[in-house]
Parts: structure tokens; C-alpha cells; sequence
């Protein structure tokens, strides 16, 4: 088998863990679809905005996040639990290894939040359905980012395995929170100082969040600087992430362990 | 007494050397509050609710107590999956010994995970006094036993299969948290959804903490003895539940 038919091999195997693990699924969809359904429509009933047509396409976003994130949990299991030999040892590059868990996690993440996103077209009329389709390559690309990020974790974390989740958490609130997901940048223009501000604005989630808003559920023409910036913003994640795993395995294959 | 001590410290110790996931919930919450909390309740009508950020600190307080009180119960199943769980039942103390153990630990994190918590969001309301306080933290304790006793009880099914189990009890703790009033008032629910939410012992606890805290009265969706008795009669049912379970569990049990 030549070494692109190993890794694509290696890419479904983890695509196809992910969406094995039960648990983690019932986690990811309680937790989107009650912010679709539930939070998102009751928000709408007490705020100064359409909460509902701004949270909604967010949600999807939210989702490819937390999806990307997940690639740094089997990443971790596969530290701990040895897996990481048993690749080490199979036909392959390191290089290779590398590049199956960002494809599959990125990939995995992607028809996670297109699930979503079905979810949401059937409760928000999109009108600009057919921009998601342009859409699609550059969320690609985003959560090949946010699995960089997930990796960087795991790799970091690998000799204090159980604080790989701690680390996972700070991540996970802080792009969250620092990001244009929850609420627009008026409002947080309002409250946070001016070097944060530029932090949410260049936050890889914001400008994911307000391309899924403006391109595609209120159909207002694309802008390819946007698209740029996503990808500005994500491919840098993408090599940091692809660097410190890369480190971690050759660190395994030089030293037997990390 | 010194069994159960020993047994607690036994597990507590691993928390706090170092206190990391302790320090992250104090993290959490801070940056929840004071980023998310502070810029939602910008976009919050005044008109419907007066102050959200300190209604969202509440229910941030509540949701931290019922995972904590969730993680209790999914503790237990752990040390079962782990063999923890048979080491201790081979232990010569009884097993009301070591229930009372698993529950008092529960207690102590709940209490190191609030405490900080707790303060600055009492700081934040301010105009309190040691009864309110006091009946706070009642109520915030009944609610983390009841939530407990509740995840103890579904340990059951982690006997026939842990992942089936964790599925389960983090789907329900999504759900009960989203349909309860512990992110906003039950009026501004959907009409379809309150009915669920009326259900929730989140529902219960958040309110009763909110009027005991002096928030608006017409918040609370029952009276508030019916609430104090619900969420008395949740902690004492499930936890019996929890501690008939244990008695019959037998030496060797593993987690699927």
C-alpha cells in the first residue's frame, strides 16, 4: 500500500472513532441542539435582538469547534494507551501520522457541524443556500486549525496526561468567550478594552461565526478578504498543532516514551 | 468518625495536590461571569429582566452545583470501573460507613468548588444577611445531595455498560440544566418547554437560591415551601436510593 493509502487508512480509522463514541456523541448533541432549540429561542424572548437568527448559525460553529477539539482527546488516548507504538510501528511516516489526525479530525468536525447545520436550515430559512457550499472548504480548513490547536494540547500536556483537560477547558472557554459567537462586537466593543477587541475580531471562531451569519443565512454577498481571513487565521494553528505532535512522536520514536 | 475522615481525605487528597480542576472551576466562573455574563446582559431588555449578570451569576452557582453533585455519582462509578470501588467494600466497615463517606466527600469538593464562587457573587449582590446566606447555602447543598443521590442511583446501569452510563447521564444533565430556570425565567420559556422544565430540580433550586438571595418574587414558578419540599424530599429519596444500592452491591463488581 503506498503511503497515501496509509494514511487516508489511519484518517478514517480516527474519523470513524469519533463518531463511534457514543458518550461523546450524546454529549455534543444535547449540548448544540438545546442551544439551537432551546437557549437560542428563549434568549429571543427577553433580548434587544433576533437571538434566535443570530445564535443559530453560531451553533454550527460552535460545533466544528468542539468537534476539532476532540482530536486532541484521541491524540491523548493514544499517548496513554500506547496506541502511539502501534502506529509508530505500521508502514508509515511520522509526517504521515501527523497528517491523518488533522485530516480526519478536521474532516470529522466538518460533517459533525454540516449535521448541524442541516439542524438549523430546517429551523432558520437560510438565503443563501448554496454559499454554504463555497463556505465548506474554508470551515475545512478552520477546524484543521482548531485540531492544530487540540494537538499542540495533547502533545504539550503528554507527560501530565490527566491535565490534557484542564488545558482543553482554559482553550475552549477562552476562544469561546473572546469570540463573536455569543454576542456581536457592538456589545463587546461596549465592555472589553481595545487590546481584546482585536483579539475577538482576529478570533478564527468570529470570523467563521459572522461568514456563517451574513454569507449564508442573510444572503449577503461573499467577500473574499473574509474567506482570507479565515484561512490567515487558521492555517498558522494548522502548522503550530502539526509541529508540536510531529515533536511529541519523534520524541517517542527517539525515546520509546514521551 | 476516623474510618469515614480517612476515607474521605483518602479521595479528597488527589483534588488538591494540586488543586487544579478546583482552580479551574474558580477560573471558569470568573471569566463567565465577568466577560459572558457582563456583555450578554447588555443585550438583556431591562424592562424584563432588571439585572442579568447577577440573575446569570445565580445560575452559574447552580450549574457548577449540580456537576459537581453529577460528578459525584459518576466518581463512584469510576473507582467501580477502576477497582476501587471493590477495594473499599472489602474494607471492615460497614457499607453506611462508606456511604457516608462517598457523601460527605461530595460535600467537601462542592464546598471547595463554591467557595470562591459563592463569595463574589454574594459580594455582587451585596444587601445580605447571615440568614439569607445561610439558607443559600442550604439550598445549594440539598440540591448538590439530591443531584448526587440522583447519579448514584443511575450507577446501575454502568454496571452493565460505563459508556452506556456516561451517554446517558451527560445527555440528562445537558437537558436538565437547558429546560430549568437556571439560565433565564421560566415566563420566557416556549410555552411547549415549560411544562419539562416545571419537572427540573434545577427549576426548584435556582429559584429558591434567587428569592432567598432577594430577587424578584414573581420569578418563582412554585410556592416556595413547595420548593424547599421537593428538593429536601429529592435529597433524601435519592440518596436512600443510593445507599440501598450499595448495600446490595456485592465484592468484585467491575463497570462494563
Amino acid at each position: 500500500m503506498t503511503e497515501l493509502g496509509c494514511i487516508l487508512r489511519l484518517a478514517r480509522n480516527d474519523f470513524s472513532y469519533f463518531f463511534r463514541t457514543k458518550w461523546l456523541m450524546a454529549i455534543l448533541l444535547s449540548l448544540h441542539l438545546s442551544d439551537m432549540l432551546v437557549v437560542a429561542l428563549t434568549y429571543k424572548n427577553f433580548m434587544t435582538i433576533d437571538y434566535f437568527r443570530f445564535f443559530v448559525p453560531a451553533t454550527v460553529i460552535m460545533g466544528l469547534f468542539v468537534a476539532a477539539l476532540d482530536t486532541g482527546r484521541r491524540i491523548w488516548l493514544a499517548f496513554r494507551e500506547g496506541v502511539i507504538q502501534y502506529y509508530l510501528s505500521l508502514p508509515i511516516s511520522v509526517n504521515g501520522v501527523v497528517l491523518a489526525y488533522l485530516l480526519a479530525g478536521g474532516l470529522a468536525a466538518l460533517v459533525y457541524s454540516t449535521s448541524l447545520l442541516l439542524i438549523a436550515l430546517l429551523v432558520l430559512p437560510a438565503q443563501a443556500i448554496w454559499t454554504i457550499l463555497i463556505l465548506l472548504p474554508f470551515l475545512f480548513v478552520l477546524a484543521m486549525g482548531l485540531a492544530g490547536i487540540s494537538a499542540s494540547l495533547a502533545a504539550v500536556a503528554s507527560t501530565h496526561g490527566e491535565y490534557f483537560f484542564a488545558y482543553q477547558q482554559i482553550v475552549q472557554m477562552l476562544l469561546l468567550t473572546l469570540s463573536t459567537v455569543y454576542y456581536p462586537i457592538e456589545s463587546v466593543q461596549k465592555y472589553l478594552p481595545s487590546s481584546l477587541i482585536g483579539i475577538v475580531s482576529a478570533n478564527p471562531l468570529s470570523q467563521a461565526a459572522e461568514a456563517m451569519r451574513q454569507y449564508a443565512f442573510a444572503g449577503n454577498p461573499i467577500q473574499p478578504l473574509a474567506l482570507l481571513n479565515i484561512l490567515i487565521a487558521s492555517i498558522p494553528f494548522t502548522i503550530i498543532g502539526a509541529v508540536a505532535y510531529l515533536s511529541a512522536l519523534r520524541a517517542v520514536q527517539r525515546k520509546g516514551k514521551l | 468518625m476516623h474510618d469515614i475522615i480517612r476515607l474521605v481525605w483518602f479521595d479528597l487528597k488527589q483534588e488538591l495536590k494540586p488543586p487544579v480542576w478546583i482552580m479551574l472551576q474558580w477560573l471558569t466562573f470568573t471569566v463567565q461571569l465577568f466577560i459572558y455574563g457582563a456583555i450578554i446582559s447588555q443585550l438583556v431588555l431591562a424592562t424584563k429582566i432588571a439585572n442579568y449578570q447577577e440573575f446569570y451569576a445565580v445560575g452559574f452557582i447552580v450549574m457548577m452545583t449540580f456537576e459537581v453533585g453529577s460528578h459525584t455519582g459518576r466518581h463512584f462509578v469510576e473507582h467501580a470501573h477502576e477497582g476501587l470501588l471493590p477495594y473499599w467494600l472489602s474494607l471492615p466497615i460497614s457499607r453506611t460507613k462508606l456511604f457516608l463517606a462517598i457523601t460527605l466527600q461530595g460535600g467537601a469538593e462542592l464546598a471547595l468548588m463554591l467557595g470562591v464562587p459563592l463569595a463574589i457573587t454574594l459580594a455582587m449582590i451585596g444587601n445580605l444577611t447571615i440568614v439569607s446566606v445561610t439558607a443559600a447555602i442550604a439550598t445549594l447543598f440539598c440540591l448538590g445531595f439530591g443531584v448526587a443521590g440522583l447519579m448514584l442511583g443511575f450507577s446501575f446501569i454502568a454496571f452493565k455498560s460505563s459508556d452506556l452510563y456516561t451517554a446517558v447521564v451527560t445527555g440528562l444533565s445537558t437537558v436538565l440544566i437547558r429546560f430549568s430556570t437556571v439560565l433565564y425565567p421560566l415566563i420566557f420559556l416556549p410555552s411547549g418547554y415549560r411544562p419539562v422544565a416545571q419537572l427540573s430540580p434545577l427549576t426548584y433550586g435556582s429559584d429558591l437560591v434567587r428569592l432567598i438571595l432577594g430577587f424578584d418574587p414573581s420569578i418563582m414558578t412554585y410556592d416556595p415551601i413547595i420548593a424547599v419540599a421537593v428538593l429536601v424530599a429529592l435529597a433524601v429519596s435519592t440518596l436512600g436510593l443510593g445507599m440501598f444500592l450499595l448495600q446490595r452491591l456485592v465484592e468484585g463488581v467491575k463497570s462494563g
